[in-house]
């Protein structure tokens, strides 16, 4: 078998002043997976996904793209989702979707039919000539993620991409992330949601800068002992206290 | 080059969509100088003054009673105190001036003023010698005239009783030579000609050159600036860094995207100024234009730089003081001869310096390109200097090879 690795993060380091937000860390993603990666508020998920887009530099380490350094061209097969919304309030959801879509190289009718396609798909359709200064917090979110999804790329690393979502919506994105890796896409995703957790293929667990736990929800309930991901969780960080 | 478009339009979409910035853009710079031209366009007001001791005075006809008016000296100086009047004028000889004085400008109003009745005075000072001495000759003449006639009857007296004697004497008498015609006496008026403008200029047009450059680089500055530093903060200048636009096409994008706004922006604004306003401008418009629009690519490239620096939009605006205020002051609004060598030459590391520079040669000197290239050029490099430094930074934060 051919297995490709659409990123792969080598010996990561990174410091912000005197704080080690990554200590060692190396991640390798299987293509077509959906890998969850999850840890506390500050330790560092935002930061590991930023070094693997390019974002930011780590002090030390090496990042591939796609089996090689990172090019701009790379990142025609990339969709990128921040933490934050990162939109144009002035412009409506369609100038938004129009812009990602013409510097990702689209043009045409193919891109005003996927502009439609996406919108459809996190349910934004009627609401496209609106300005997005009038999007409620869950309607920008969607929006942002629409447009990590307009060019159809092969790779998509969403930062907490349910966040402030209702549980129907959050479904809904849930399958359609399903969708995409049952066309071959690989998706990283970093979230606070156990029930989301339970959904990935594999889970990597972040603490204090390093991965400290790393499989498919079912192993690693079953190496911890635990019937819930929540208690992975929770076992996890006692063991870090009792230490 | 599609990448470049898209960010171009996408940018004229947001300036157009986002009316107030609009406004903000093309309305406020063409509101805040017509304010400029009431206040230092319009001709300036009358100064208000007062004579004294004027009964007994021959310079009276000087002081006309349409400019001074006539009053008692206590009068006067109660006028004086109470800002009724600028200045009053003791006219007992010496003649003598008193100012309120709080006032430059009015000080200097009333100054010229009086000085123009002072020559007036000066005028009948000489009337009054010249008829003193007309009157002196006229006396002297008539003696001349007596002896005259005296003379002639002595001669004819001679003549019948001594004609060799009489002959003898007219030989050697000096040849009276006839008196020359007094010349015309010239007039003592000053004609005065202007090399550049003329006599209608006033602070205005002077300023003029300097406010279109100070507004136009402020507007763009202010508003290149948030509009790139939003990219910064909202994130979505790191989902740009995402794609596979390239680092110069990010930067040319919102120079191509401003530009357009800019060319609008300036076209009416120099319109407003030249055919609304009529302000003192013999150049051609399009030499104008251009400068214009140089200068507004050095404040979008310099704004751009700059927003890397501040982390908000308060912080943005903390550059004004920094950036723009210096500039205004050195732009040559106000003369920098006298000024330390050291400041001269941070004035020279302005680019507003040499958009006036550029802007009077061509509005009131006339100068076509080989007046303006050189300030054109220096403009344009400032520019290139900016976009440069601005690429690199945004190169350097994107580990990402090219
Ligand atoms: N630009 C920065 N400068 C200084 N410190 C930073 C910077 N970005 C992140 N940090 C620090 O790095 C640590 C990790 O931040 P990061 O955003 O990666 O956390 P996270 O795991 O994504 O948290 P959350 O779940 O709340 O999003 C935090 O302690 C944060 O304070
Ligand atoms: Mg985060």
């Amino acid at each position: 078998m051919n297995v490709s690795y659409p990123v792969k993060g080598e010996h990561l380091h990174k410091r912000f002043k005197n704080q080690i937000v990554l200590d060692d860390v190396s991640l390798t993603l299987q293509e077509g997976e959906i890998y969850g990666l999850i840890g506390p508020s500050g330790s560092g998920k935002t930061t590991l996904v930023r070094i693997l887009l390019g974002l930011e530099k780590a002090d030390s380490g090496n990042v591939e793209l796609f089996e090689q350094r990172p090019t701009l061209n790379a990142f025609r097969s990339l969709g990128y989702m921040a933490q934050s919304d990162a939109l144009y309030n002035e412009l409506s959801a369609y100038q938004n979707l129009d812009f990602f879509a013409s510097i990702q190289g689209m043009g045409g009718k193919e891109k005003k039919q996927r502009i439609l396609e996406v919108a459809k798909s996190v349910d934004l359709e009627k609401d496209l000539k609106k300005n997005v200064a009038q999007f409620s917090g869950g309607m920008k979110r969607r929006l942002s993620l629409a447009a990590a999804l307009v060019h159809s790329p092969r790779l998509y690393l969403l930062d907490e991409p349910t966040v402030g979502l209702d549980p129907m919506i959050r479904r809904n994105i849930w399958t359609l992330f399903h969708y995409l890796k049952g066309k071959g896409a690989t998706i990283i995703v970093t979230t606070h949601v156990m029930d989301e957790v339970a959904q990935c293929d594999r889970v990597g667990l972040l603490s204090e800068g390093k991965i400290i736990a790393q499989g498919a929800p079912r192993d690693l309930m079953a190496q911890y002992g635990v019937p819930s991901v929540e208690e992975i969780f929770i076992a996890i960080e006692k063991e870090g206290a009792k230490k | 080059m599609r990448n470049l478009f898209a960010m171009a339009r996408r940018i004229i979409h947001q300036i157009v969509r986002d009316k107030r910035t609009l406004a903000l853009l093309i309305i406020a710079p063409l509101l805040i100088l017509t304010l400029v031209w009431y206040i230092f366009g319009a001709k300036a007001s009358e100064p208000n003054l007062a004579i004294i001791h004027y009964k007994s005075s021959d310079l009276l006809p000087a002081f006309k009673s349409a400019d001074y008016e006539r009053m008692s000296p206590l009068q006067a100086r109660q006028s004086l105190a109470d800002k009724k009047i600028d200045a009053y004028v003791d006219l007992k000889t010496p003649v003598k001036v008193h100012l309120e004085g709080s006032d430059p400008s009015r000080n200097g109003l009333a100054m010229s003023k009086i000085q123009k009745s002072m020559q007036a005075v000066q005028q009948i000072n000489v009337k009054k010698m010249k008829t003193e001495l007309t009157g002196a000759i006229q006396t002297q003449q008539k003696t001349i005239q007596a002896q005259q006639q005296t003379l002639r009857q002595m001669t004819e007296v001679m003549q019948r009783y001594a004609p060799s004697a009489l002959a003898t004497i007219m030989q050697n008498a000096p040849k009276g030579e006839k008196p020359h015609a007094a010349a015309a006496p010239e007039k003592v008026k000053l004609d005065v000609t202007y090399l550049h403008g003329n006599d209608d200029l006033n602070t205005f047009d002077s300023f003029g050159p300097a406010m279109v450059g100070i507004f136009v680089f402020l507007f763009i500055f202010m508003i290149g600036g948030v509009s790139f530093l939003r990219e910064r903060t909202t994130g979505t200048l790191d989902r740009l860094m995402a794609s596979p636009i390239k680092n110069y096409q990010i930067i040319w994008g919102y120079m191509i995207g401003f530009g357009l706004f800019v060319i609008v922006q300036s076209f009416i604004l120099t319109c407003y100024i030249v055919y609304v306003l009529n302000i003192y401008d013999i150049g051609h418009l399009l030499d104008v234009l251009i400068i214009v629009f140089i200068l507004s690519f050095s404040a979008l490239s310099l704004s751009i730089l700059l927003s890397t620096f501040a982390s908000n939009e308060l912080q943005m605006f903390q550059f004004i003081p920094l950036v723009i205020v210096p500039q205004v002051f050195l732009s040559g609004l106000f003369p920098i001869d006298t000024l330390p060598g050291w400041v001269r030459a941070l004035g020279n590391l302005m680019p507003i310096h040499y958009s006036t520079e550029a802007l009077r040669n061509i509005m009131i000197r006339g100068t076509g390109f080989s007046g303006w290239w050189f300030d054109g050029l220096i403009l344009v490099l400032f520019s290139i200097v900016f976009i440069a430094i601005n690429i690199l930074v945004i190169r350097a934060s994107r580990p990402v090879v090219d």
